[in-house]
């Protein structure tokens, strides 16, 4: 009998199925007294409020600035809209303990604003620590995704719909009503639950700016639980009805967004005719006014930290990069061969073996990754290994590890589309021509799959190189990565130096974000 | 008459020079080979591309100065041409008012236009409930009921089958002989409209570098680009 071996996007799935399970029975199973989930009762109430709430509040406010943002980028055409755009994607990719310094920056205490306002002879007790900074912070990071997003979705109108609307005369208000609408009214649902759900999640900005531990989500509690109290019982169920949650959510953006993933904007090259209108343009340059003022204080307030970069040059600095690029490395190939291995098992059940529902289970597991919370799988994980090897060297590997994984549900959006493009075009003459393995990679696949392979990768490497979640669990003299960096100077009020870390973090992290965008915007 | 005379059209990597007269009434299919610019001489009457130079009339009135929507013009693409949130009576009664507050004759009208072009009892279906001959029909209806005297057709059936085609292109004619609107049609395959068109303008480069009967553009001319295309 032949024995035929697994394809290797089930092998991923069974590895990735094997480590969350093992990480939560490790959790479990740990000795040392457990609280019951009753016991827990009133704090667990207290966070799922605060969480519920900061994350609703953070949702109404990203998209009530994004939505009106993305509508005036629409309808204007302006020097520098294509760097703004740039902008906007750069944005989403800003670390987030780099937003916690510049949030602080220009709103803290002694920031930018308190300056002016003092200047000014107001003197107010302002605090920016709790609802006002997380939702500060979170905006700042979420209303440029929704204001790119809306702009991506807009975008898909056909061009024959724009030459009809013109043609049949259509005011401002019949376009929003026959052409906007129906966009907006496919796509936020989505992209709002999607939103909840990242604010939900939401960590580095709840623990630095939430000013206590009566503000924590779930994220934070889970952290607390295991890195301030060790209570591993605690941090267990908090794990599990996060899961539960957040699985719920992450199956709602599933039904809700039905619009093919683009990875690029598709950009329409005909001015709407609502450009045209008076009221309209007024408006506009009041949106687009209000986002340069929410947006580029805290960028700016970075580059007060060019003066200061020589000082940050030593050799904890140097380590530090080095780490952070190693770490950031590893963690995009990770995620570039899990969502790789995943994508090509889903093409291969809906191409050659027509089972379409199977491929939905691959299709939505990088998805499911995202319901599955970092702290209380690599404490799990920790605790397997822990009797292996020293703590430094376990984060060492759990750390590319756990922001690889963190990277599928974002990389997975690059490669499915295109791997299952290349299967349509040439799935059949492949097979003719008896192409298979490494082959079938190099000839059929690799033309229309390198450049979304670098679109991944670079952002997968951003998105790692820039987080500030993991390490806060690992991080010490031992280990640190560049956030941690940015971290400890944080905390003992060095801010020129913060602010000079943080801007070379920001500087990697938008040049590896442009290279995805110039990867991915270029034609097969 | 529609009259194009030497209206010119610059891009970086296209130069266009139209003139053609079309009598009213007739049905005139645009032909020529991809890329020749048919669909930039359409979208330059409709007013989505403005000339540089040249005059461009109906029936003696300058249309030029006129916003696309201002134009005796009513547009059908190859597709796209329905709003699919919409009913195919919404669809239709944007030709007669965007805002689709219509009175009752109005609604009587758009009943009338989708009756004539075979739909009747169709008003309630979306597009997506609709096949792709429907939904031809159904942007078909809603130029008849605009009641523009110019009707401009984008290879409007390009993505039917060969039978409904030609069900399509005698549909067309029937219409534009009861209603006296006059035709403008690109159109890919000439010998599917050589027995029904008046007048048939061969363009390519940017130019129409033939018009007559149909007869004497495709058999006719000298031009060897004519023979090329034609085979």
């Amino acid at each position: 009998m032949r024995l035929t071996l697994p394809h290797p996007g089930s092998l991923v799935a069974l590895a990735i199925a094997a480590l969350v399970i093992g990480g939560f029975s490790a959790l479990l199973m740990i000795d040392g007294e457990k609280p019951s989930l009753l016991a827990i009762g009133p704090y667990l109430t207290r966070v799922l409020i605060f969480s519920t709430t900061q994350a609703a509040l953070s949702t109404l406010l990203s998209i009530l600035l994004g939505v009106p943002l993305a509508f005036a980028l629409a309808r204007r055409r302006f020097i520098g809209r294509e760097f703004v755009l740039s902008a906007l994607g750069a944005v989403m990719v800003t670390p987030t303990i780099v937003t916690v310094f510049a949030v602080l920056a220009v709103y803290g205490r002694s920031g930018w604003l308190a300056s002016l306002l003092k200047a000014l002879g107001f003197s107010g007790d302002f605090s920016i620590f709790g609802y006002p900074g997380i939702l500060i912070a979170h905006v700042f990071l979420n209303a440029p995704f929704i204001a790119r997003l809306t702009l991506d979705a807009l975008d898909t109108v056909p061009a024959e719909q724009w030459r009809l609307a013109q043609s049949l005369g259509f005011s401002p208000r019949q376009i929003f009503r026959h052409l906007d609408w129906p966009v907006l009214h496919a796509e936020l649902p989505g992209a709002a639950v999607l939103l909840f759900l990242v604010h939900f999640k939401s960590f580095a900005i709840v623990l630095a700016l939430g000013g206590g531990p009566s503000r924590a989500t779930l994220e934070v509690a889970i952290y607390e639980a295991l890195h301030v109290d060790l209570d591993f019982g605690r941090a267990a169920w908090l794990a599990l009805i996060q899961v539960a949650i957040c699985l719920a959510l992450t199956l709602t953006v599933n039904r809700l967004w039905t619009r093919p993933p683009v990875s690029h904007t598709l950009r329409s090259t005909i001015l709407r005719p609502d450009a045209a209108d008076r009221r309209l343009y007024i408006l506009d340059i009041g949106i687009l006014s209000a986002s340069l003022l929410l947006i580029a204080p805290p960028f700016l307030s970075l580059l007060a930290g060019l003066s200061h970069v020589a000082s940050v040059l030593d050799a904890d600095f140097a380590k530090a990069l080095v780490t952070s690029v190693v770490i950031a490395g590893l963690a995009a190939c990770i995620a570039c061969i899990l969502s790789l291995a995943l994508a090509s098992a889903a093409r291969r059940l809906r191409l050659e073996m027509r089972l379409p529902r199977a491929a939905e289970i691959y299709d939505l597991l990088p998805n499911v990754l995202l319901a599955i919370p970092p702290f209380a799988l690599t404490a799990g994980l920790f605790l397997i290994v822990r009797p292996f090897i020293e703590p430094s060297s376990a984060g060492l590997i759990l750390l590319p590890l756990m922001n690889g994984l963190a990277a599928v549900p974002f990389i997975y959006r690059f490669f499915g589309p295109k791997l299952m493009t290349a299967g349509e075009r040439y799935g059949r003459l492949s097979a003719s021509l008896g192409l298979r393995g490494f082959w079938k990679l190099r000839i059929m696949d690799w033309p229309i799959l390198r450049r979304p392979l670098g679109a991944g990768f670079a952002i997968a490497m951003a998105l790692s190189f820039g987080d500030f979640g993991i390490i806060a669990l690992f991080g010490g003299p031992e280990l640190r990565t560049l956030p941690y960096l940015l971290y400890e100077r944080l905390g003992v009020y060095r801010l020129d130096e913060a602010a000079a870390i943080g801007l070379l973090i920001v500087i990697v992290s938008f040049a590896l974000a442009y290279l995805s965008g110039r990867l991915s915007n270029a034609a097969d | 008459m529609l009259l194009i005379d030497h209206c010119r059209l610059t891009w970086p990597d296209f130069k266009a020079n139209y003139s053609l007269r079309v009598e009213t009434g007739a049905l005139c299919a645009v032909v020529g080979p991809s890329g020749g610019g048919k669909t930039t001489l359409l979208h330059m009457i409709a007013g989505f591309e403005k000339p540089e130079s040249g005059t461009l009339s109906l029936d003696s009135h300058d249309l030029l100065p006129l916003a696309p929507s201002e134009r005796p013009v009513a547009l059908v693409f190859q597709d796209h041409n329905l709003f699919p949130h919409l009913r195919a009576d919404e669809n239709v009664a944007l030709g007669l008012k965007p805002s689709l507050k219509l009175s009752a004759d109005e609604w009587l009208a758009v009943a009338e236009a989708l009756d004539a072009v075979g739909l009747k009892g169709f008003k309630k279906r979306r597009p997506g409930e609709m096949s792709g001959g429907q939904r031809q029909r159904v942007a078909l209806a809603r130029a008849l009921v605009s009641g523009r005297p110019l009707i401009l057709l984008d290879e409007p059936f390009s993505n039917l089958d060969p039978g409904l085609r030609r069900d399509m292109i005698e549909l067309v004619d029937s219409l534009r002989r009861k209603r006296h609107v006059t035709v403008v049609m690109t159109i890919h395959t000439p010998e599917e409209i050589v027995d029904v068109a008046d007048q048939m303008a061969f363009v390519a480069n940017g130019e129409v570098i033939a018009s007559g009967t149909p007869k004497e553009v495709l058999h006719n001319h000298p031009d060897p680009r004519i023979a090329a295309f034609s085979g």
